[in-house]
């Protein structure tokens, strides 16, 4: 026997978790695309989907965030710093390798300096993971070393019954605790087998690759050219990841007062690296395309003990030349270390 | 597959005998109805070539890309009608010279394709005019009926909402053929003339410059419309303005290779006054 939570309470749960204080997030599809975005009702999450478009990177780091407000005046500058949004908030139908991304990114936001933007949203937000029964042809991440049921990042794990009215509920933190005492009287004991997980082939050995990325003779291999010829430097790749973080800082306004924002950037954008000299040292896509892979799979793995990709497959998805992490490390895993 | 066997021979056959350095053209992708941008460079690697109805990128935006055809060396490229188009007017626009460009020149019909007569881009004027004449039935968008009946209050807040996805990662400039700017306005940082960030003001600014950067010379491949991550329907606005400038204008943007831009040129007889 084990816990489990029946589709026919989740209205309940809605109910009980508004009323208990907590917003509730979740997979939601809204004109053409789809996204993590709030809801009233159960019904109005999409459980059905593989994953949504968009990722859940920007309920933690939204695509643009003020930081502080600013007027001049007579020489004196007052400054009034944003504080990030409080709220305890439950984002239910996380797909496992969503959450992952969110405890890859979690050392690199609390390594030099600690953003509390995001630290602020970690530690009021449950993730309510249910692990995957479909996949599609572009989920790699079983070849990233995680599962369909991977519970990094996650406060709770959902593993869907077998006759798909329900889940067994696996409580991993005290964070999901607390959240699912809320609705503890909607719990049943059931002794209902569980759905099989979606298969997920592995498409390459990334430890093949890792070791070919990290030979220094390999960084001005020619297969960085041809790999990313047809690249158009368009970012859609790193914006919908859910793990690449870069942003920019702007200063919007005008001379007597404004705002300063910081905003998502990408290291596919020719700009991203421009010197105020004009000197470009990634002058190219291929060195732009280079560097992305480098830092999922080699810098970023260095300095973290955890490689930057969570095996989501939106950059393969929904690039509009069908390039992706996929077929970088595929056609990688077979050049000689 | 009798067009693709056509291409695939004259391909190697171009290449072997070295008319052309490199044919620009399609491979299969990462699933079965995918297909994706391909570089030949030679005899050996063009059965990599496929030609069907899955075939819909407008490559054309390639062929500017940096030091492609500074060396006055030859290039094959696969094009549909509008890509052919884009062709005439990056010419126009002194972008490229047309006569370094071979042009495999295709047309779909449901999953019927079939070649275009034709190799040089003055060679398709005829064929272009005719569509300016005879639009195909059923081309235009029927939300853009629906956006028309609005009051100007619901088109902007139909405008408002389609905008509030934008996430400002420029890929539908990356993906237009005609967005070959070296640096765009939304680069050029000292100082900002448009918002970085992805708020309503931003959004508006962006796609809004986009729109009048486009009129009369978006051909409506549909590039952007595709490329977009968050499927926002840009072809209504660029398939808007092109009616617009052919209506106020009598201006089918990419005729031939000689036709002037037509916001960029300036007439004489010009009926406004003010511009004199």
């Amino acid at each position: 026997m084990t816990r489990c939570l029946f589709s026919n309470k989740l209205e309940n749960c809605v109910t009980l978790w508004r009323s208990a204080g907590y917003s509730v997030i979740g997979p939601v599809r809204k004109d053409a695309t789809s996204s993590y975005a709030a809801v009233e009702h159960a019904a109005d999450f999409d459980l059905g989907m593989v994953l949504p478009d968009r990722s859940i990177k920007e309920l933690f780091f939204p695509q643009t965030e003020p930081m502080l407000h600013y007027t001049i005046k007579q020489q004196a500058i007052n400054t009034e710093e944003f504080t990030p949004p409080a709220g305890k908030r439950i984002i239910f139908g996380v797909r496992p390798c969503d959450a992952s991304g969110l405890s890859i990114d979690d050392p690199l936001f609390g390594w030099d300096y600690k953003d509390e933007y995001w630290f602020q949203r970690r530690n009021e937000s449950v993730i309510v993971t249910i692990a995957c029964t479909k996949a599609d042809d572009f989920c790699l991440c079983t070849s990233l070393k995680l599962a369909p049921d991977s519970t990094n990042g996650s406060d709770i794990l959902l593993r869907p019954l077998e006759n798909n009215n329900g889940w067994q509920v696996e409580e991993l933190t005290e964070r999901g605790r607390e959240a699912f005492s809320a609705i503890a009287e909607l719990l049943q004991e059931a002794s209902e087998p569980t759905a099989p997980l979606a298969v997920v082939p592995e498409m390459f050995n990334l430890d093949t690759c890792v070791a070919w990325l990290q030979n220094p003779e390999n960084f001005e291999s020619k297969f960085w050219k041809d790999i990313s010829m047809r690249c158009i430097g368009c970012g859609s790749c790193t914006y919908l990841c859910p793990t690449c973080h870069c942003f920019d800082i702007q200063d919007e306004g005008d001379t007597y007062s404004g705002i300063r924002r910081k905003n998502w950037d990408s290291c596919s954008f020719a700009l991203f690296t421009m010197h105020t000299s004009g000197h470009n040292p990634r002058s190219t896509q291929s060195a732009r395309w280079r560097q992305r892979i480098m830092h999922k799979f080699n810098y970023f793995p260095g300095k973290f003990s955890v490689n930057s990709c969570s095996g989501c497959g939106r950059c393969t998805r929904q690039c509009p030349v069908d390039m992706g992490i996929t077929e970088t490390l595929q056609k990688i895993s077979t050049l000689h270390p | 597959m009798i067009t693709q066997e056509k291409y695939r021979s004259k391909a190697k056959k171009l290449l072997a005998e070295g008319s052309v350095k490199m044919v620009i053209g399609y491979s299969p992708g990462s699933t079965p109805d995918r297909r994706r941008p391909v570089f030949i460079r030679s005899f050996d690697e063009a059965d990599q070539l496929v030609l069907d109805s899955n075939c819909i990128a407008n490559l054309s935006g390639y062929l500017v890309s940096e030091g492609l055809l500074s060396d006055e060396k030859h290039v094959a490229i696969f094009l549909r009608p509008d890509g052919i188009r884009s062709i005439n007017i990056l010419a126009a626009e002194s972008q490229l010279n047309v006569d370094q460009i071979i042009i495999f020149g295709f047309d779909t019909n449901g999953n019927e394709v079939r070649a275009l007569t034709g190799e040089h881009a003055g060679e398709f004027s005829e064929f272009i005019g005719s569509i300016k004449e005879h639009p195909p039935e059923k081309s235009r968008d029927p939300l853009l009926y629906q956006i028309e009946q609005m009051n100007p209050q619901e088109r902007f807040a139909f405008w408002k909402d389609e905008f509030s996805r934008c996430i400002k990662c420029y890929a539908c400039r990356q993906a237009c053929p005609m967005c070959y700017c070296r640096r765009c306005i939304v680069d050029s940082n000292q100082p900002q003339w448009i918002n970085t960030s992805s708020h309503t003001l931003g959004n508006f600014e962006w796609n809004v410059v986009r729109a009048f950067h486009l009129a009369g010379r978006c051909v409506g491949c549909g590039n952007c419309d595709r490329a977009c991550p968050v499927n926002i329907p840009l072809r209504l606005i660029n398939s808007r303005m092109a009616e617009e400038v052919l209506d106020s204008f009598d201006h089918f943007a990419g005729l031939n290779p000689a036709q002037e831009p037509v916001l960029a040129s300036f007439k004489k007889d010009d009926s406004e006054t003010f511009i004199l």
